[in-house]
């Protein structure tokens, strides 16, 4: 996070003086070649600190389970390192780390044969047949709530546990998306997919959610 | 234009990439329903929080500290 962190991880086997406002204004590409061609610490431990809670949060998401979590990251990170002198300035390192990490993650539930709950999400919409919301929404509108309620740690919570209800394959294109911030392009390349198929997921995805959260709310409203 | 096609086109609506024709006929729903109104309104609060979900930080000092040693052990041999 911090240059004391990367003073503190990378200090012992950095004999440069490499500070933290040089490094942290390069690119990701720049790091990498840093580190390739001058064997140089500092770049790594800016890498790592652009990316290990990144790499963690997806690994996290898809396994839901610490222990794993903390495999990939370390799976991740040797692969970094063993593989950055392959790496091409053309590419993003970004949808690299993501490729990778996506890819490690559904390997160890795979290899834990947990496979995904069959809730499917496909046919997910809001409205009824005729195709209105009538009586659905406005009497659990929670929008105007003020924000200190709208963003209280209780409904960073409720909206954490549904993010995890999701199947996965809708969990992750979420997370890429509304968490990480990435472009439906980047997600589609990171994940082998079509756009319109992670705009899908993601469309289903929050339709479930914004549900879930008004129904939580609606929950608050009455019991305050 | 029914509520359906509010749903189906919200994203489109929110990252602005409706064409002219379909945004207006939108809006104009929307004007008039307050379910519309509502459910556009709860999305657009939603997608703020959700927002708020990359703030958190997951990666305890201990993990932190073992990836540490497992790299710089790598990095000497
Ligand atoms: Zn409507």
């Amino acid at each position: 996070m911090s240059s004391g962190f990367i003073k503190g991880i990378f200090g012992l086997i950095n004999r440069g003086d490499e500070n933290k406002s040089d490094s942290s204004y390069l690119t990701d590409g720049d790091l990498v070649q840093k580190f390739v061609n001058e064997n140089n610490q500092a770049a790594l431990g800016e890498i790592f600190n652009r990316y290990v809670e990144k790499v963690y949060g997806i690994a996290l998401r898809i396994t839901g389970n610490p222990s794993y979590a903390e495999e990939v990251l370390q799976e991740v990170f040797l692969t970094l390192i063993k593989k950055a002198h392959t790496f091409r300035g053309e590419a993003k390192l970004s949808s690299w780390v993501y490729r990778v990490t996506v890819n490690a993650s559904f390997m160890h539930l795979r290899a834990e044969k947990k496979y995904e709950s069959n809730v499917s999400l496909d046919n997910y919409v809001p409205y009824d047949e005729k195709g209105t919301l009538m009586g659905k929404i406005k009497a659990k509108d929670w929008s105007s709530r003020p924000d200190i309620i709208i963003f209280s740690k209780e409904a960073l919570e409720t909206i954490e546990k549904s993010v995890n209800e999701l199947p996965e394959s809708f969990r992750i294109v979420y997370h890429l998306r509304d968490v990480e911030g990435l472009s439906n392009e980047e997600i589609s390349k990171i994940l082998d997919l079509s756009v319109p198929a992670v705009k899908s997921r993601l469309h289903r995805a929050r339709l479930f959610l914004r549900d879930r959260l008004s129904d939580y709310f609606d929950e608050w409203r009455k019991i305050s | 234009m029914l509520c359906k096609d509010v749903v189906e086109n919200i994203m489109g609506y929110i990252d602005a990439e409706l064409d002219y024709e379909t945004l207006n006929e939108l809006e104009k729903h929307i004007d008039m329903c307050p379910e519309c109104m509502a459910f556009v309104m709860t999305y657009r609060r939603m997608l703020e929080l959700t927002g708020k979900l990359k703030e958190r930080t997951f990666v305890t000092p201990e993990v932190r500290n073992r990836l540490k040693e497992l790299l710089r052990s790598k990095l000497k041999s």
